[in-house]
């Protein structure tokens, strides 16, 4: 009987459970459901949003592979920024709108995550204006960077070039990733016919083509403050 | 107010999709608890709502938390919501009521969408999947839906998901009700009160907020994967008030222009501005439960100055139909101030 | 230095003298007429096609003004060659109505609720602007310009008209300062705090505000060069709606008890001849809200009363400025005064060219349900978008983030306000503030543009038969 829990019945639930259907379904599932039901990689960057506290607090989580991937590839990213630690700070003041910015590396990439306040491309600009030096002795050292440094002379390039190694942001909530790529495909607001069930191989294939993902917008724990109203709020001046 | 033949009609759809109805009793949320506690204004909150609870003097409360399975059976480790309704006993002899449940966003935005959800997501025969539909959701990666619980033979959940999968508005109440859970402690779930309310604060500013209470031990789920227990809840929170009180944190969430101030099925970011609220310690259960839990008639509207209803047409509704529940079950009338 | 000639003359002047303006929204009908009318823009015939009025006037005044601007739609319409295309900046490229997000254009501002023609952005290939001094000359000079029916096709026209000394809807004096350049402008000849802005702030291939930086040019320079770019913005204003704010915030204001420090008892005449107390109060919630009086004095030099003698221009936000930091003037140019993004200060400056559409609203029939509609046709011309119209309107005007005083609120006359949740700050003498609340919106977007307003070599270089 169909219905009756069976030996094959207890297979099956505890088949999706192994590490052996996971990676042959790794290997075969998920490039066939690439191929029929293709995926567009989902933008990188905050969502567009014209509210105030969706402006305050952004992050950036850019993930980029350095040039030489070996462990002078990685001291050189070392040094790069360990040799412009007054620049970073200057700029880091006189822009004013950056939280807090950390600079990673993990296996041969070079990572900066960053929190800023107001629109990224103004974020990136004023950076470029105040170090653009900085930004050119970390991109010279990463993949595909020589086409956008001098990062002063090619500003617009650079700002995009940023934001296209910008990470995508999965929402919070599992039904905004939905929307997202109904938007993306220029679906319609309404619809009579989803399949919810389909959530998961949805998933599944966004992160086939988006490997490098940020799950969430963020946990807050002050949400809604700019840099310069925390500071003064604290009495550091702004 | 909508006028009381909704109110009845939507009690009565509610009742018509029972396994077997309860008279006398509240027909979902059947299940419950009443305990005793107090609540504790943080210093900020009156300057957000000139409410009189958030003046910062304790004030006595009583809380009912609740399976929302309706009908006498009691499945505590059943994936379920949970609610939790608090009356704050305000000095002049006055109540308010906060009325949440685990689940963050509902699934209907009004009364007209909750006739057709309800005409849609009737109880349904509920059974295991068999085995070969079951590797057919495999192999489309999709997720075969869960096992019957022991005993659990009919269900809303093909019905709600059919709802959801026409109405994009429903999918998020429903998905998150499709993976909730059954939390290991009353004293450890999250509630939220899911509809817009207005605050005045002490310089006059009216600002549109949303309520959550936070559990300070921390949220925790029994583990989905191990036989639910039908019976744990009551004696958990016994035993654990037994010891030491358990607390909650009210957290307060400020909503910006443009945000959804009508709408119970739409989220707001996490990029608001939250604001504590206050601190609900909870000290024992009640010793006469048919008085300090069954018997009060809790009501999402009772409210005092300070904080006021939105034009959320759920919130309305509610008005209205837990009077109509109240009156079935001759509990406590709804009290104006 | 640079051949004035070579630039469209409305970017560095206004034309003040000619107070008739009119739009003609265009489509490009056949590229191959289109590029024979530009070429025909730019021949120096005075019969066909008007002629484009340069920086460069020599001796005589023109009777008339004529200027294009193309839209990336219609540069590719023309047939602009890809690689040059790919130059242009994406803001110009995805063009206003993808950006609404970054301008406040949400809500009823939304491009989706846009009117004809700006409900079919593609279809908005080029807009032309004609400055006259009266109605026939407008006709006169769009019948000329649109002769040849093969090149371009007539979407809809906006027209507008100046009222009597540079006032606005709101009733305000506006078309006050602009943006000063090196190499164009004498210093001695225009008193203004601000550092004259470098070329680049309005002309591509020029250095900008931030040092270092440069725009990136499209190529052939023939084509990048010496161009700018355009938003071009339909502005609707209610002016009975802010009339009755006014009278709104002067009652809430008059129940206040602070309301002595802000207006004293007996100083009413100062703020204008014969005015109540009400009165009194709702122009300095009025001039608050602007950061001018009506009068154009500017609160950073005369906070308590407009002041003919004071200069309009002349003024810093320095030191203790009594001008409010969410004033409108002063959200959209801080000008030297403290801001969060330092570097940013005077970097976001504008060409402003607007002039109002609709008749003047008639106080004394206030509030009546059928208000005709009235606004601003408004230019704001940099050489960035992005750098510049863009930063301004995302980070200054809607989101506040200059000063933390202002974060979180809009601008509280040009912003998208919601009544519920708006708020702004009346400061004190004593350094205190009144914060007032309720402010709906009052300027809505009711359709614009993203336009490259092309140099005469660039004009020269698009209208050859084979670009």
């Amino acid at each position: 009987m169909p219905g009756d829990e069976g030996l094959l019945d207890r297979v099956v639930d505890w088949l999706p459970k192994t590490l052996v259907f996971k990676r042959v379904a790794s290997w075969t599932l998920v490039p066939l459901w690439a191929r029929l039901t293709p995926v567009k990689p989902l933008p990188g960057g905050p969502h567009l949003s014209f509210q105030h506290g969706d402006n305050v607090q952004c992050m950036m989580n850019l993930i980029m592979p350095l040039k030489v991937k070996s462990p002078i590839g990685r001291a050189e990213a070392a040094l790069a920024i360990a040799q412009n630690k007054d620049a970073i700070f200057a700029g880091l003041n006189n822009v004013g709108t950056v939280h807090f910015a950390r600079f990673v590396i993990v296996g041969d990439n070079i990572c900066m995550f960053s929190v800023y306040d107001g629109d990224f491309t103004n974020y990136i600009r004023d950076f470029i204006a105040t170090i653009g030096s900085v930004f050119n002795a970390v991109v010279e050292l990463v993949e595909g960077g020589d086409d956008v440094i001098p990062c002063e002379e090619n500003v617009e390039a650079f700002i995009q070039w940023v934001h296209e190694r910008d990470l995508y942001q999965v929402p919070d909530t599992a039904t905004d990733f939905l929307r997202d790529q109904e938007a993306l495909n220029g679906e319609g607001a309404v619809s009579g016919n989803d399949d919810l069930t389909l959530l998961p191989r949805k998933l599944v294939l966004q992160l086939r083509a988006n490997a490098n993902v940020s799950l969430g917008s963020g946990y807050r724990a002050y949400p809604g403050f700019s840099v310069a109203q925390v500071r003064k709020q604290l009495g550091l001046g702004w | 107010m909508v006028d009381a033949s909704v109110a009845k009609r939507l009690v009565q759809a509610i009742i018509d999709n029972l396994p077997e109805p309860v008279p006398g009793k509240r027909p979902v949320h059947t299940i419950g608890i009443g305990v005793k506690g107090e609540f504790v204004a943080s210093d900020v909150a009156r300057t957000y709502c000139i409410a009189e609870h958030f003046k910062g003097q304790p004030v006595p409360v009583s809380v009912r938390f609740s399976n929302g399975l309706g009908g006498l059976e009691q499945h505590d480790g059943w994936s379920d919501v949970r609610g939790m309704a608090t009356r704050f006993h305000l000095p002049d002899g006055r109540g308010t009521d906060l009325i949440a449940t685990t689940l963050g966003e509902f699934f209907v935005r009004n009364v007209e969408d909750f006739f057709e959800f309800a005409d849609v997501a009737k109880l349904e025969k509920y059974e295991r999947r068999a085995w070969w539909r079951k590797l057919g959701d495999l192999l489309q990666l999709k997720v075969p839906p869960r096992n019957p619980y022991p005993n659990e033979t009919v269900s809303v959940d093909a019905g709600a998901l059919r709802y959801a999968n026409r109405h994009r508005f429903a999918q998020l109440g429903i998905f998150q009700v499709s993976l909730i859970g059954a939390p290991v402690s009353y004293a450890r779930a999250s509630y939220h009160a899911v509809h817009t309310f207005w605050v005045t604060g002490s310089d006059g500013a009216r600002r549109p907020v949303r309520f959550s209470w936070q559990p300070v031990a921390g949220v925790r789920n029994t583990d989905p994967k191990a036989v639910p227990r039908d019976k744990y809840l009551f004696e958990e929170l016994k035993n654990r008030l037994r010891r030491w009180p358990a607390r909650f944190m009210l957290m307060m969430t400020i909503g910006e222009a443009g945000d959804a101030l009508d709408d119970p099925t739409k989220p707001w970011p996490g990029t608001r501005i939250r604001v504590v609220m206050g601190t609900l310690t909870l000290i024992k259960v009640a010793e006469d439960q048919e008085a300090d839990g069954e018997r009060i008639s809790f009501n999402p509207c009772r409210l005092v100055p300070g904080i006021e209803v939105s034009a959320d047409p759920i919130l309305e509704a509610r008005l209205g139909a837990y009077e109509v529940s109240r009156e079935m079950r001759g509990g406590c009338p709804f009290r104006w101030r | 230095m640079f051949d004035l000639a070579d630039l469209q003359g409305n970017i560095l002047r206004g034309y003040t003298k000619k107070p008739h303006v009119r739009y003609l929204i265009l489509e490009v009908a056949d590229p191959i007429a289109a590029r024979r009318w530009l070429a025909a823009s730019v021949s120096g015939r005075s019969d066909g096609v008007p002629q484009i009025t340069t920086g460069n006037w020599g001796a005589n005044r023109p009777d008339t003004c004529f200027n294009i601007g193309l839209t990336y739609e219609g540069l590719r319409a023309l047939g602009t060659p890809s690689a040059s295309l790919e130059m242009f900046p994406n803001e110009f490229v995805e063009g206003m109505t993808a950006r609404a997000w970054k301008l406040g254009d949400v809500g009823p501002s939304a491009p989706e609720n846009w009117p004809a023609p700006f409900n079919e952005p593609k279809r908005i290939h080029l807009i032309a602007t004609i400055y006259a001094e009266n109605v026939e000359q407008l006709d006169e000079i769009q019948e000329r310009a649109l002769t040849d029916g093969r090149a371009l096709r007539l979407l809809a026209i906006r027209e507008g008209c100046s009222f009597p000394d540079d006032v606005v809807h709101f009733g305000y004096r506006d078309n006050i300062t602009q943006p000063r350049f090196e190499g164009v402008h004498d210093p001695e000849r225009y008193p203004d705090k601000q550092p004259r802005a470098p070329l680049g702030t309005v002309l591509l291939g020029h250095p900008t505000n931030l040092e270092g930086l440069k725009w990136r040019v499209p190529l052939p320079a023939a084509l990048g060069h010496n161009g700018t770019f355009n938003a071009f913005r339909v502005l609707e204003q209610d002016v009975a709606g802010f009339e009755k704010y006014l009278d709104r915030a002067a009652s809430d204001l008059l129940e206040h008890p602070q309301v002595e420090e802000l207006l004293p008892h007996g100083a009413e005449e100062k703020i204008g001849k014969g005015l109540s107390r009400r009165a009194a109060l709702r122009e300095i919630v009025a001039a608050n809200l602007c950061g001018r009086w009506r009068d154009g004095t500017p609160l950073a030099l005369s906070a308590d009363a407009p002041d003919p003698k004071a200069d309009l221009t002349d003024f810093d936000y320095v030191g203790e400025s009594r001008c409010p930091y969410g004033a409108h003037i002063r959200r959209c140019n801080p000008r030297g005064g403290q801001i969060v993004q330092r570097v940013a200060n005077n970097s976001r400056r504008l060409v402003r060219r607007g002039v109002p559409y609709g008749p003047a609203y008639d106080p004394a029939k206030p509030g009546d349900r059928d208000e005709p509609k009235r606004g601003l046709l408004g230019n704001f011309i940099g050489a960035s978008l992005g750098a510049q119209f863009e930063a301004m309107s995302c980070d200054w005007l809607n989101l506040g983030l200059q000063d933390p005083r202002i974060t979180g609120s809009n601008d509280p006359i040009a912003g998208a306000n919601d009544a519920g949740t708006s708020w702004f700050d009346l400061p004190l003498k004593s350094g205190g503030s009144i914060r007032l609340r309720g402010l709906p919106q009052f300027v809505r977007t009711r359709g614009g543009a993203y336009t490259f307003l092309p140099s005469l070599s660039a004009i020269r270089f698009l209208g050859s038969p084979t670009i």
